[in-house]
């Protein structure tokens, strides 16, 4: 096998630069104190609820951190020279607890500084990041332009996507930056009812007179004040005008600013509730209103509250103090979760991501990829070999790395492998690497170590990347349809192996086209290599049908048990339809002595075009019962790779016409006057 | 692949049923017909973005053929219909009677044999099987199941009091196959009267005439209102149908005219149908379109409705159903009917399939909507997946044992080989 | 040409007589019907005629009766008639209109229904929603009860409000009237916004 030995070097060349960190900005923060370790781990095993599930708040620190720098780490400067990395946890503790250091971080990241200038702030570099404060200055008119951004674009998903209404691409970065800013407000001021220092999100949101009353007042202790009104009553008391006396508009002074509290402090839902029926846990917000409104919950709501203000108050007293309030704190609410039912599995969630299984994995491909080029460089010797080998070991300990992770989410939720869009991703990624170490091992040619290693390198670069461009939990929980262990273990599993199949085809095909193609130049044919190549091709393909066969037929099957009918024309079912009617097409072409072997491969780009389609594409027609999981930017991903497959398969065509042409010659009488050149 | 001794070609009519067997035997034939079916399940899949999914389905897949524009220039593409009946001739005769029956090939043959019965089937589910829904609020009981999206014209005697014992239906296949400027008048010899429609339309909406948009409106106005044909919507079961009625009496007596409109039938399962009152000599016929419904041979009782969120979000985690079956001859029965666990009796089967009216709160009385299907193949994919795949796993167990072996002899070093 | 042709291979589209009435005795769930007096009913459209139109034209061309205890207030590029009512002016109610085809009714309602916290209805969930006459078309009712967060830009939510609007979805343009206010007050004004309702027209002049 000849693979031209720049590739090795490109692969050792692209490391380093990957490598090499950019300077950390700078912080206007004189200087930082690290939390220690122990506080951190006490705090991130707390329990929130987020999008119907129970889980530790590492994960959504994690998500957080990703969705505004799109990044698990947080670096810096300080004035003093110290250069810091935030862990997110560490990073969400500041966010909660040191609100005012936390609007220092440089934790947005703006990629064009087009945005900041729309915004009236004066730009960094081309592509930088920027902290709370620093952004601070263009607040009003960021929010100014993201209603406007806003309605924009609901009026282009209004309009069934009328090109006039389209975000272009800044227009669209100011909407989620708007958007991230104002989820950062709510963190930061999630446990601002607890606080007197005068600490606010942001100054400006509060007229002078009640900034000052912010701190004289306890707002746990406003609760047992309040008049005997209903909700609808207090409400209406603060629209009013106060009246004349100093009591009036001291009182409709503190109403307000409870109100302002009870309103940042929405969104993280730390508290289970007081009724074992009942399934929603409620935020500090819901809890200050559901006191303030119902006489009966305000003893537990303050209770809970409390518990709250105690952990504020330690954090002030140093942190051994706040270290051993967030430790009972969190026994506590752990005791009660559990109690429900709940949480039991945090330590493990937070296991799953403290072990960067699949980041590690990805590196052990990025390994194998560079020995295996290197053993491209003396291809057949016996360093060769090793370096082949050991090429082979680092990818299955990279599959293992996969595969644990696998296993990890699916105990963390009790489900299969499989219930979402990134599920996927880790599966067909395993699956292709397994399907190439078990050729590698049959056939001992080093085309399977390619697939292995090739398809864990994408697969795994694209979980990481998916994962970060979502920047959204992706252990969800699912729709009422899907809500059987039975089929998704069967039916799910199963044609995402034939997807893996599908795509491993296609890299043999890559591998085979490739070669033929380079004989076109040096004249060396490896005939023998060829032909193992085409018949490893083949039994990929029948196993890809079988899988998809089955995976199909049993599709039908559920649907049928589940909503009346096997076969209903979505486009999901269609995807997995056209997987199953390509292979066949390649196997009878075959058998009608329409195609050979190039013919195989050729139809192999095509059967990987389906089955990406299938996987990808059909998810984002917008139609059928299958469109979960929408991703922007699917399509041009799509048509890039498409077009990446359309290059090769014109290079097959360039060897199919040599062939031809060189078997007409070899078949016809040389003719009269022409020299034969056989 | 055969090698064929090289023919002379033979175009006399006695070669003819010989030349029709090789090209229906031929591997070339299922290589083509499956490209094809490729392609028309990609065109009817992209075909649903902009058709829905039940015109696209008509359309690509219940079809001989359908015309496709692609940049302007059309093409004639064979449906997927005669496509799968092709595909069933190719595989009868190619993979099961010709073939050679040799033990090497016994995992295809079966396949071929399961993948049949899986055509088969969708052939007799196509043809045969029904599929309509029943939508009952808690304490209702019915027997009668709805069609999703066929209308029919029905005409009955009433009661003072709106009750009417039998009726006399224009049956939904007649009604659809009415074009909009078309007219029928229709004979009944057991009523006072003739029955004329016309002006159908498959989506309308009356307008009355005081509306300013009424000026746009052309057709015939009746009693205050016009109708406004609208544009077929992509989901066919939100499509209101509607339709001028006229009434002639046999004694002489003038006619009398309506516009009919699917909207005065029932959105939710307490409602009572509206229809077009009129009186023949004595008598009180109450005239409307309504949705075709049969019934099935027990009833349904729903006991209560079950129906719960995932916590703190929209998307629901479950709804159920708890159903009483009533049978003249059976004691009653209890069962419950949920999402991935309907209820098959009688050869129907109730799903659980949704839920409404839509925008009720927490607390508010709610139905539940089950699809009632009755396809007479239901189980048979399930046996074809069965025999396919034990044919495709005898068959590739075959197909790598050989493989293995054969790699293996191939990398093993030369001096191992004697 | 072609539809000359067309015309001449189609059965000429007169009278035709087809047999086809089928007799079948009723059930027992489908024996009852509602007698109707008018098509107004028959066709869900409310029996409450329209206000005469009124004398003044208005800028926007659209003619309204004002409410009692309704305050007019200059309108905006989103909103053709904006209300204030309540005592200090908290409730609000305004009629929009959107050229073109005023896109995804469903999207409208969950727009609506997002901003009072409220889960987004399914598709056929919305296509059930009832309907209650605008400018003599149906239009699809919405009501939410809710905390009440007016829109982006703004963190201000305003507890157990209460949205009541209609939405017109058709061809050629979409019109919403809204109400939103602290729940009692927009009961309270119930009967006005019904009566502003019935009373807007085009004016045509």
């Amino acid at each position: 096998m000849k693979i031209p030995a720049f590739l090795a070097l490109l692969a050792t060349a692209l490391l380093p630069a990957s490598l090499v960190a950019r300077d950390a900005p700078k912080s206007a923060l004189q200087n930082y104190v690290p939390w220690q370790d122990d506080t951190v781990h006490a705090f991130e095993n707390l329990l929130v609820q987020q999008d119907g599930r129970v889980k530790p708040v590492y994960t959504v620190a994690r998500f957080t951190l990703l969705q505004f720098l799109g990044k698990s780490n947080v670096s810096f400067q300080t004035q003093d020279g110290e250069n810091h990395r935030l862990h997110y946890a560490a990073w969400f503790l500041d966010v909660l607890f040191r609100g005012e250091i936390a609007k220092d971080l440089p934790v947005f990241v703006v990629d064009d500084s087009e945005v900041v200038v729309q915004i009236g702030v004066s730009p960094k570099s081309k592509r930088d990041r920027y902290s709370y404060n620093e952004l601070l200055p263009g607040r009003a008119k960021l929010a100014e332009l993201g209603a406007q951004y806003g309605e924009k674009q609901r009026q282009y998903e209004q309009s069934e996507k009328d090109p006039q209404y389209e975000l272009d691409r800044v227009e669209g970065m100011i909407l989620t930056l708007g958007r991230n800013i104002s989820s950062f407000e709510y963190l930061v001021g999630q446990f601002g009812f607890a606080r007197q220092d005068g600490f606010l999100v942001n100054a400006n949101i509060l007229p002078p007179e009640l900034l000052e009353l912010s701190k004289r007042l306890v707002t746990l202790e406003m609760l047992d004040k309040m008049p005997e009104m209903t909700l609808d009553q207090l409400v209406q008391t603060i629209r009013q005008q106060p009246g004349g006396t100093e009591e009036e508009r001291m009182f409709s002074g503190a109403l307000r600013l409870f109100f302002f509290h009870a309103n940042s402090a929405r969104g993280l839902n730390f508290f289970p509730p007081q009724d074992a029926d009942n399934e929603v846990w409620g935020s500090a917000g819901d809890l200050l209103l559901a006191a303030l409104e119902s006489k009966e919950q305000r003893p537990w709501a303050k209770e809970q509250l409390a518990g709250i203000q105690d952990l504020v108050d330690a954090q002030k007293e140093g942190e051994p103090a706040f270290l051993a309030a967030l430790q009972a704190y969190s026994q506590k609410q752990h005791e009660t979760a559990e109690a429900r039912g709940e949480g039991h599995r945090s330590k493990l969630e937070i296991q799953l991501y403290r072990g960067k299984w699949f980041s590690n994995s990805l590196v052990c491909f990025v390994l194998a990829f560079v020995v295996m080029a290197f053993s491209w460089l003396t291809p057949g010797s016996r360093t060769g070999r090793r370096l082949l080998l050991v090429a082979g070991i680092l990818a299955f300990v990279g599959l293992a790395l996969n595969v644990y992770g696998i296993t990890l989410r699916s105990i963390i939720r009790e489900r299969p492998p499989i219930t979402n869009l990134y599920d996927t991703v880790l599966f067909i990624t395993g699956t292709a690497v397994l399907l190439g170490l078990f050729i590698e091992y049959c056939t001992r040619l080093g085309v399977g170590t390619l697939v292995a290693v090739f398809s864990g390198l994408l697969g795994m670069f694209l979980a990481m990347k998916y994962e970060a461009k979502e920047a959204t939990d992706t252990i969800t929980q699912l729709v009422a349809v899907l809500d059987t262990n039975f089929w998704l273990a069967t039916h799910v599993t199963i044609i995402n192996i034939g997807y893996a199949a599908g795509l491993v085809a296609a890299i043999i095909a890559l591998v085979y086209l490739t070669s033929r193609f380079a004989a076109l130049f040096h004249g060396r044919e490896n005939a023998e290599f060829h032909r193992a190549l085409t018949r490893m091709n083949y039994g990929v393909i029948c196993f890809c049908l079988f899988f998809s066969l089955v995976g199909t037929v049993l599709g039908g099957i559920w649907a049928n048990y589940s909503w009346g009918r096997f076969w209903g024309w979505d486009p999901k079912e269609n995807g997995a339809l056209m997987i199953c009617l390509w292979t066949l097409v390649i196997l009878h072409g075959r058998m009608a002595g329409w195609i050979r072997d190039i013919g195989v491969h050729m139809n192999s780009l095509v059967l990987a075009i389906i089955v990406t389609f299938s996987w990808w594409g059909v998810n984002n027609l917008g139609v059928g019962l299958h469109s979960y999981g929408f991703t922007e930017g699917v399509w041009g991903a799509l048509y890039s790779s498409w077009a990446v497959l359309g290059l090769f398969m014109a290079m097959g065509a360039a060897v199919w016409r040599r062939e031809r042409k060189t078997r007409a010659e070899r078949k016809a009488p040389p003719a009269a006057g022409r020299p034969a050149t056989a | 692949m055969a090698k064929a001794p090289k023919q002379t070609k033979d175009w006399s009519p006695k070669s003819w049923p010989l030349r029709a067997y090789r090209l229906f035997t031929s591997f070339k034939l299922a290589t083509v017909v499956l490209v094809l079916m490729t392609v028309v399940t990609l065109l009817g899949t992209l075909g649903q973005v902009e058709h829905g999914l039940h015109a696209a389905k008509e359309k690509y897949f219940h079809s001989f053929y359908f015309v496709e524009t692609i940049k302007g220039i059309p093409l004639l593409l064979p449906g997927g219909l005669l496509l799968m009946l092709l595909l069933f001739v190719n595989m009868t005769l190619g993979a099961i009677v010709k073939v050679k029956k040799r033990w090497k090939g016994a995992g295809l043959l079966i396949s071929h044999f399961g993948m049949l019965m899986l055509l088969a089937g969708g052939f007799v589910t196509w043809a045969f099987s029904t599929d309509g829904y029943m939508a009952l609020y808690p304490g209702m009981t019915s027997n009668r199941v709805e069609s999703y999206r066929e209308w029919q014209l029905e005409i009955a005697p009433l009661s003072k009091e709106g009750v009417g014992e039998k009726a006399w239906i224009y049956p939904s296949e007649r009604l659809d196959t009415m074009r909009s400027d078309e007219q029928r008048v229709i004979h009944a010899e057991s009523l006072p009267f003739d029955v004329v429609i016309n002006g159908y339309s498959r989506n309308a909406t009356p307008v009355p005439t005081s509306a300013p948009i009424a000026a746009g409106v052309t057709g015939k106005e009746i009693d205050g209102f016009k109708l406004s044909p609208q544009k077929a919507s992509k989901e066919a079961e939100q499509n209101l149908p509607g339709c001028f009625l006229e009434i002639r009496p046999k004694d002489g007596s003038p006619p009398i005219e309506a516009i009919l409109w699917a909207g005065s039938y029932k959105f939710d399962p307490r409602e009572k149908p509206m229809p077009f009152t009129f009186t023949v000599g004595d008598q009180l016929y109450g005239a409307l379109l309504m949705k075709k419904s049969w019934t099935v041979p027990f009833e349904v009782r729903l006991d209560e409705f079950l129906f719960e969120r995932h916590p703190g979000v929209s998307t629901a985690r479950n709804y159920e159903s708890r159903v009483t079956r009533l049978e003249a001859s059976q004691p009653d029965k209890a069962l419950e009917i949920k999402m991935n666990e309907p209820m098959r009796y009688a050869g129907y089967t109730f799903f659980q399939e949704s839920f409404g009216p839509s925008g009720s709160q927490p607390g508010d009385e709610m139905f539940s909507q089950f699809a009632v299907a009755n396809n007479p193949a239901d189980q048979w994919p399930l046996w074809s997946l069965v025999v396919t795949g034990v044919g495709l796993g005898v068959h590739f167990l075959v197909m790598l044992v050989n493989f293995t072996v054969r790699s293996r002899q191939r990398t093993a070093p030369p001096s191992a080989k004697p | 040409m072609a539809a000359a042709l067309l015309s001449l291979l189609l059965p000429a589209c007169g009278e035709r007589d087809t047999p086809g009435l089928v007799e079948r005795p009723l059930s027992a769930s489908e024996q009852e019907f509602r007698l109707v007096d008018s098509s107004m009913e028959r066709f869900r459209y409310s029996t409450r005629p329209a206000a005469p139109a009124d004398e003044s034209s208005k800028p926007t061309g659209l003619v309204y009766d004002t409410p009692e205890g309704w305050t007019e207030k200059p309108g905006s590029p989103m909103r053709d008639v904006n209300f204030t009512f309540g005592e200090n002016g908290e409730g609000e109610c305004y009629v929009a209109r959107l050229p073109g085809s005023g896109g995804g009714l469903a999207a409208n309602v969950n727009r609506w229904r997002a901003q009072m916290g409220a889960a987004p209805l399914s598709d056929e969930e919305v296509a059930a929603l009832p309907t209650r006459p605008l400018f003599g078309q149906p239009a699809r009712f919405v009501a939410v009860d809710g905390p009440f967060s007016p829109g982006m830009g703004s963190n201000e939510t305003f507890p157990d409000y209460r949205l009541v609007g209609l939405i017109l979805s058709a061809d050629a343009g979409a019109v919403f009237v809204k109400m939103t206010g602290p729940k009692p007050l927009v009961e309270e004004n119930g009967a006005a916004f019904d009566q502003f309702v019935s009373s807007l027209d085009v004016n045509l002049n």
